[in-house]
C-alpha cells in the first residue's frame, strides 16, 4: 500500500458525495468519497489526512501526461525495478516520497522502462482512500 | 459516567480465575466486551445488574453508588436502572409480546413508551403473539423493546446477535444503534464479531482470563487503520499464496470465500488464521442481480 | 344400598389435604429449587421419606406423637383443644405428611426446569420476589402444579396404612373408603366391597386419564 500524508485544501459536496482537494507536499491531489462533513467529522478544511492507495492502482506514464484525465499525478524517477514473468514492481522516487506501482511486464517492455527513467505515477480519484 | 472496580474469584473449567475489572465508561457511549468464551464477560454484566455479587468492589453510576462492598452498599437488581437482554432472551412464555412489555412497566407509569417502542422496533404485528411462536430475530426485538420500557440508565446486551443469521443480525444492529441514540443510552454489548464491533461500538474492552487486556477505540484494539472505505468486511485468512511480489490471500468472510491481493510488505506479516479487515472503495465493486 | 359416608369422607379428606398441601408445597418447593443452603439435602430427604417408608411406620410415629398421654399430644390437647388421634384433623395432618412428596416433587422440578433467566429478568425489570413468583414462575409451571395436585389427591384417596393407624375406623369421622372396603371384606360382604372398589377404581382412573391427556405424558417422569 502507498501511504502519503496531506492536508485538506478544498471540499466540494454534492448530495452524499464529497470531492476532496488534498495538498501533499505542495502537489495537489483529489479524492472522492461517499461521505459528507456531517457524517464524517474528519472532513474539515485544514485537517491532516492520510492518503492510501494500492500499488496495483498506480498507472505509469512516460513523457507528456498533460492530456490524461487522471487528477493525481506525481513525476519521479524509477528507483527500483523488479520484473517477473507477468508483473513488474516499480518503486518511484517522487517529490512526495516513494510510490510503488505494479504493472504488467509487457507494459514495462513496451515503454522501455529502466531504473533511472523519468515517469509519472498516476492514480484515479476514486481509487484513493482516506484515513484520519 | 460509570465507574467499575470489581474483583471476584471464579471457578472455571481451567481452574480458578480472578475476575478483576477496573474501568470507566462514558455516559452515552456504546461499549463492547470482546473476548473468548469463559473470559468473564457475562459475569461482568451480571455483577453490574446485581444478579451476582463480587467479592470486593465498587460500582458508581452517574454519581449514584450501586455497590460498595467496603461500605456494605449493594443495591438489589430491582433498584438498579438497567435494561438487560439475555442471550436466551428470557421472554416470559406465559405472556404475549405486549404483555411482556407491559410487565416491565412500573405501576402508575405512562404506557406511551410501550407504543413508541412498538413503533420504532416494529413490533406492531407481533403484539398478540406468544413468545414460542416467534423466530429468533423477533424474540430478540421483543427482548430489546422490553429492556427499554423502564428507560434504563444502562442497556446491557449479552451476545444478542450470535444466534441469528447475518441478514437479521444486520437489521438488529440498526435497531440497537437507533434506540441507543434515541434514548441516549449507555450501552454495553458482548460480541465476538469484529465487524459488528467495528460498526457499532465507540469503545472496546478486550477481556481475557477475567482481566481487561486491551481497551480503546475499535481501531486501536484491533489495530487497523480507520479507512473511509464503504466496502468493508472482517474475515479470516485461510490460505496464503505467494506469487512474485504479490500475496494472494484466500479469506473467509461469513460463509463466502474471497481472494484478495496484498503487497509483499503486508503479506509477510500475515499468517493463516489471522483476522483481517478487508476494505475497498465503494466505486470498485461490480454488481449483478441474481435470482 | 351401600353407605356413601366413607366415600364422601374420602373425597373431603383428599380435597382439603390437596388444598393445604398446595399452600405448603409452593413455598417449600420454591425453597428447595432455589436454595444454596447446606440444609437442602436434609430437608429433601425428609420430604421424600414417605415414598419409601411403610405407611404404618409414619402412622405409628404420628400416633405416638399425637397421643394425649405424650407431652406433645398433651400440649396440643390442653392448649389448643386439638385431639389429633382418631379424629379427622389428625387424619388430615397425617395425609399431608404422607402425600407431601407427591406435591412437592413435581412443583420443585417445575421450578428447577424453568430457565433461571426468567427469574433474573423479572428482578432486573424491578419486580419483587412475590410478583415474580405469581406472575412469572407459577404461570409457567402450570402442568407441574396440575400434576402435583392430582397426584396428591389420588394418593390421599388411596392411603390405608396411615389412616388405619392414626384414624382408626370411626364411621363419619375417620372411616374412609379404603378402610370401608377392608371392613366389608373382613365381614365377608364382598358385594359392598366390590361397589366401593369399583367406584374408587373408576374415579382414580378418570382423574389420572384427564391429567395424562392434559399434560401429554408429562406425568411419566414423576410417577413410575
Amino acid at each position: 500500500m502507498n501511504i502519503l500524508k496531506g492536508k485538506i485544501e478544498k471540499l466540494t459536496v454534492s448530495g452524499s458525495l464529497t470531492l476532496i482537494g488534498i495538498e501533499v507536499n505542495n502537489i495537489g491531489m483529489s479524492a472522492i468519497v461517499i461521505d459528507t462533513s456531517e457524517a464524517a467529522p474528519y472532513l474539515k478544511l485544514g485537517n491532516t489526512i492520510t492518503v492510501v492507495f494500492k500499488e496495483t492502482e498506480v498507472i505509469i506514464g512516460k513523457g507528456n501526461t498533460d492530456n490524461i484525465s487522471l487528477r493525481n499525478k506525481f513525476k519521479g524517477i524509477i528507483d527500483i525495478l523488479e520484473c517477473k514473468e507477468l508483473l513488474s514492481k516499480l518503486t518511484i522516487n517522487t517529490s512526495v516520497g516513494k510510490i510503488s506501482s505494479i504493472i504488467t511486464t509487457n507494459a514495462v517492455n513496451q515503454l522501455n522502462l529502466k531504473v533511472g527513467s523519468e515517469v509519472t505515477a498516476m492514480i484515479k480519484t476514486n481509487e484513493i482512500m482516506l484515513s484520519e | 459516567m460509570i465507574e467499575i472496580s470489581i474483583q471476584k474469584k471464579l471457578k472455571s473449567a481451567s481452574g480458578e480465575m480472578l475476575l478483576n475489572i477496573n474501568t470507566a465508561i462514558k455516559k452515552g457511549s456504546l461499549v463492547t466486551l470482546y473476548g473468548k468464551s469463559g473470559a468473564g464477560k457475562t459475569t461482568i454484566l451480571r455483577i453490574l445488574a446485581g444478579l451476582l455479587n463480587p467479592d470486593h468492589g465498587k460500582i458508581d453510576v452517574n454519581g449514584a453508588t450501586w455497590l460498595n462492598t467496603s461500605e456494605g452498599i449493594n443495591l438489589k437488581p430491582q433498584k438498579r436502572k438497567i435494561g438487560f437482554v439475555f442471550q436466551d432472551y428470557a421472554l416470559f412464555p406465559n405472556m404475549t409480546v405486549i404483555e411482556n412489555l407491559k410487565f416491565a412497566l412500573n405501576k402508575g407509569e405512562d404506557d406511551n413508551i410501550i407504543n413508541h417502542l412498538i413503533d420504532i422496533i416494529e413490533l406492531g404485528e407481533l403484539q398478540n403473539r406468544k413468545p414460542d411462536t416467534l423466530s429468533g430475530g423477533q424474540k430478540q426485538r421483543v427482548a430489546l423493546a422490553r429492556a427499554l420500557v423502564q428507560k434504563p440508565s444502562i442497556l446491557m446486551l449479552d451476545e444478542p446477535l450470535s444466534a441469528l443469521d447475518s441478514e437479521i443480525r444486520f437489521k438488529l444492529q440498526q435497531y440497537i444503534l437507533k434506540v441507543h441514540k434515541e434514548y441516549n443510552l449507555t450501552t454495553l454489548l458482548i460480541s465476538h464479531d469484529i465487524s459488528e464491533i467495528i460498526r457499532m461500538s465507540d469503545k472496546v474492552l478486550e477481556i481475557d482470563q477475567g482481566k481487561i487486556i486491551k481497551q480503546g477505540k475499535p481501531n486501536e484494539v484491533f489495530n487497523y487503520k480507520e479507512l473511509n472505505a464503504k466496502f468493508q468486511f472482517t474475515g479470516t485468512i485461510i490460505e496464503i499464496e505467494k506469487q512474485d511480489f504479490l500475496y494472494i490471500l484466500t479469506i473467509r468472510i461469513g460463509k463466502d470465500l474471497v481472494k484478495v491481493v496484498a503487497d509483499e510488505s503486508e503479506g509477510q506479516q500475515l499468517v493463516i488464521g489471522d483476522n483481517i479487515l478487508v476494505s475497498a472503495k465503494a466505486f470498485n465493486p461490480v454488481i449483478h442481480k441474481i435470482g | 344400598m351401600i353407605d356413601w359416608e366413607p366415600l364422601i369422607l374420602t373425597f373431603k379428606l383428599a380435597f382439603i389435604t390437596t388444598i393445604l398441601l398446595l399452600l405448603i408445597s409452593i413455598p417449600l418447593a420454591y425453597w428447595l429449587a432455589f436454595t444454596k443452603s447446606k440444609l437442602k439435602p436434609v430437608l429433601e430427604t425428609f420430604v421424600s421419606m414417605p415414598l419409601v417408608l411403610p405407611p404404618t411406620v409414619i402412622g405409628f410415629y404420628l400416633l405416638i406423637a399425637f397421643s394425649p398421654s405424650n407431652s406433645f399430644g398433651g400440649w396440643l390437647n390442653d392448649w389448643l383443644g386439638l385431639k389429633l388421634v382418631f379424629s379427622f384433623e389428625g387424619l388430615l395432618i397425617a395425609s399431608i405428611i404422607y402425600s407431601l412428596p407427591f406435591m412437592v416433587h413435581p412443583i420443585q422440578s417445575g421450578f428447577s426446569n424453568l430457565s433461571s433467566s426468567l427469574k433474573d429478568m423479572s428482578y432486573v425489570l424491578g419486580k419483587t420476589r412475590t410478583t415474580t413468583l405469581f406472575k412469572v414462575l407459577l404461570p409457567n409451571i402450570k402442568s407441574s402444579l396440575l400434576t402435583g395436585i392430582v397426584l396428591a389427591f389420588a394418593h390421599t384417596i388411596g392411603e390405608f396404612g396411615v389412616v388405619l393407624m392414626i384414624g382408626g375406623n370411626i364411621p363419619g369421622k375417620t372411616k374412609v373408603a379404603s378402610i370401608a372396603i377392608y371392613d366389608e371384606v373382613e365381614s365377608l360382604n364382598y358385594a359392598a366391597a366390590n361397589t366401593y372398589s369399583l367406584i374408587l377404581f373408576a374415579l382414580t382412573f378418570c382423574i389420572l386419564l384427564v391429567v395424562y391427556l392434559i399434560n401429554g405424558g408429562y406425568l411419566k417422569q414423576f410417577y413410575k
